[in-house]
C-alpha cells in the first residue's frame, strides 16, 4: 500500500490549503542557485552533474515546491527496469528531474541531473552489439 | 560465475539499464555523490570474471535470527539478491537444507577448500562465561568455533550489533559474558555492520565492494562502513529542519508530533546514532522509525540497550545510574517512595484516559 493511502492529514497538504508555508523548511530556494551553477558548468566545459534530492534535507513540501518551480519541459522519458523510472526535462533545457521507483512504485532514489542527455538513456555499444545480433538473426529468418 | 557480473545478470533478465539505475540508487544509499554510481556501475559490470563463486561462511552465536530475516526479506526478488547468488553461501545454518553432521561436513569442507580466501560473516555475540557453555553447536563452543572458523578466512563482517559490539546479549548486567567478534580476533580484518538488525543493502554494498574490488571498504573508528555510518540520523533526517527551527514534539500525541517536528525531546538518538536510515529507510523504502512518529533507539551504537532510556532527550544526562550512585544510599528512600508516587499517578492517569506524558514512559 503507498503512503499517501492511509487517510491521515499530514501536515503540508493542509498548509498548502491554508496558504501557510509549515512544510516548507527553506531549504529548497538555494537549490536553485547551485542548479544555476551546475549549468554554468554544463556550458563551459560540458560536464555533466547531478544533485542527490534524498541527500538533502527536503521536507515532502519542499520537494513539490522545487517540482513546481523547475515546471515540465518538453521531454519526458519512461524506463521499465525493476520498476519504473522517469527521467523529465523542466522548462530550463539541461535540467532533468529523474525519479527511480521500484516495482512497488515506492520512490528509491531522486535525482536533478543537469546534463545534455541523461546517461541512463543512451543505449551501452555492446547492448548495441546484442541488438545487432538480434536483427541478423531476424534478417537471417526472413530468408 | 561465468563471464562478468552484468553477464550473469544478463541472463536472470536484468538489464544494463536496470542495473545502473540500481548502482545510482546504492550510491545515493551509500552516501555517494551521484557521480560515483556510474563508477560503480562500470566497475562492477566488468568485475573480472571469477572462475569460482567467492565462499561465503555464515555463522550464527548468540542471536535472534533477525539480522538474517532482515536480509533474506529484502523485498525479494531483487538486484540484492542477484547479487547474493554471486557468492557461494556455503554455511547458514537457517537456510542451508543440510541438518548435523552434513551441516558441519559442509562447513569443514568449505573452509579446506577456500583456506584463506572465504568471507566469515559472523551475526551474534560471543558468551565467554562458564567457558563458553551458553551457547555450543556441533559439541562446540562458539568461542572454538569463531577461533576455528576464523582462521582462514580473509576478512570477516560482523553482523548485527551483537556480533559488532556484543549487543543485547551484553546488555547490563550481562549473564553469559557476552563480547564482540572484535573482542576475540585480532588478526583478521574485521568490518562491522552495528544495527538490530542491519539494513538490508548495507549488507548487498560491503558485498559489492567485495566482489568489486576484493577488499572491505573504508570504515570509520567503530569498524563502521564510511559509506553507511559516516553520517547521524539527525544530519540526514527530513525532520532537522524543525529541529533548526527549535519546534519539537512534546508528547507523541500532541499538535507538534501531529505536525512532524523533531522527536528530539522525546528521546530520539539521532544526533549520536551513526546509520544510514533516513536516507536508506526500511522495508523496500517505506518508511523509518523517524517517519513514522518514533525517535530513533541508537541501535547501531555500542551498548544502546544501557544508554539510560530510550525516552530520555539526550540532552538528560546519559547514565543515570552511574551519576546518581553517589547520593543512591542517601536518597534511596526518597527514591522508593517517588516511585510508589509515580506508580500511583501513572494508574490515575490510566484509569481517567489522561494523556500519556514523557515522564510516565519513563517509569
Amino acid at each position: 500500500m503507498p503512503l499517501d493511502a492511509i487517510p491521515i492529514v499530514v501536515i503540508n497538504a493542509a498548509a498548502k490549503q491554508s496558504g501557510d508555508e509549515a512544510g516548507l523548511s527553506g531549504n529548497a530556494p538555494v537549490l536553485l542557485r547551485e542548479i544555476a551553477e551546475l549549468a554554468r558548468r554544463l556550458l563551459a566545459s560540458g560536464e555533466s552533474s547531478a544533485i542527490d534530492l534524498r541527500a538533502l534535507p527536503l521536507t515532502p513540501a519542499d520537494l513539490d515546491w522545487l517540482r513546481e518551480t523547475l515546471g515540465q519541459g518538453q521531454v519526458a522519458a519512461t524506463l521499465e527496469a525493476e520498476g519504473e523510472s522517469t527521467l523529465s526535462e523542466t522548462v530550463c533545457p539541461g535540467v532533468w528531474w529523474v525519479t527511480h521507483r521500484n516495482e512497488t512504485g515506492a520512490v528509491v532514489s531522486e535525482f536533478i541531473e543537469v546534463t545534455y542527455f541523461p546517461e541512463l538513456l543512451k543505449a551501452h555499444p555492446d547492448d548495441v552489439q546484442t541488438g545487432l545480433e538480434h536483427l541478423d538473426l531476424l534478417i537471417s529468418d526472413l530468408s | 560465475m561465468q563471464g562478468s557480473l552484468i553477464d550473469t545478470l544478463a541472463r536472470q533478465g536484468i538489464t544494463r539499464r536496470a542495473f545502473m539505475k540500481y548502482c545510482a540508487t546504492l550510491a545515493s544509499m551509500m552516501a555517494l555523490p551521484p557521480a560515483a554510481g556510474r563508477a560503480m556501475a562500470e566497475a562492477m559490470a566488468a568485475a573480472p570474471a571469477a572462475t569460482r563463486r567467492p565462499s561465503v561462511i555464515w555463522l550464527p552465536f548468540q542471536e535472534c535470527t533477525g539480522c538474517t530475516e532482515s536480509i533474506t526479506r529484502s523485498h525479494s526478488p531483487t538486484l540484492e539478491g542477484l547479487i547474493f547468488d554471486a557468492i557461494s553461501l556455503d554455511y547458514q545454518e537457517t537456510l542451508m537444507a543440510a541438518a548435523g553432521h552434513q551441516a558441519e561436513e559442509a562447513l569443514h569442507a568449505a573452509m579446506k577448500a577456500n583456506e584463506g580466501k572465504y568471507l566469515l560473516i559472523v551475526d551474534g555475540s560471543i558468551p565467554l562465561g562458564l567457558d563458553g557453555a551458553y551457547s555450543c553447536i556441533a559439541g562446540k563452543s562458539n568461542l572454538e568455533t569463531l577461533k576455528e572458523v576464523a582462521k582462514g578466512a580473509a576478512a570477516i563482517v560482523a553482523m548485527g550489533s551483537c556480533a559488532a559490539y556484543g549487543g543485547i546479549p551484553k546488555a547490563n548486567p550481562n549473564p553469559t559474558g557476552a563480547v564482540s567478534v572484535s573482542d576475540i580476533i585480532k588478526d583478521k580484518p574485521i568490518i562491522n555492520i552495528p544495527g538490530c538488525p542491519p539494513i538490508p543493502v548495507v549488507m548487498t554494498g560491503v558485498l559489492a565492494h567485495f566482489l568489486t574490488f576484493g577488499s572491505l571498504p573504508e570504515m570509520d573508528a567503530k569498524g563502521r562502513p564510511k559509506a553507511f555510518y559516516g553520517e547521524t540520523i539527525h544530519d540526514r533526517c527530513y525532520r532537522r529542519p524543525f529541529y533548526d527551527q527549535g519546534k519539537f514534539a512534546k508528547t507523541f500525541d500532541d499538535e507538534g508530533a501531529r505536525n512532524g517536528w523533531c522527536l528530539f525531546e522525546l528521546g530520539c538518538k539521532g544526533p549520536v546514532t551513526y546509520n544510514a536510515c533516513a536516507t536508506v529507510k526500511w522495508n523496500g523504502g517505506t518508511s523509518w522509525p523517524v517517519e513514522s512518529g518514533h525517535g530513533c533507539l541508537g541501535c547501531s551504537e555500542p551498548d544502546f540497550w544501557d544508554a539510560g532510556g530510550f525516552y530520555k532527550a539526550l540532552s538528560m544526562p546519559a547514565d543515570p545510574l552511574k551519576i546518581a550512585s553517589a547520593a543512591a544510599v542517601a536518597g534511596a528512600a526518597a527514591g522508593v517512595a517517588i516511585s510508589f508516587a509515580n506508580r500511583g499517578k501513572k494508574s490515575a492517569a490510566k484509569s481517567a484516559h489522561e494523556t500519556t506524558t514523557l515522564a510516565d514512559l519513563e517509569k
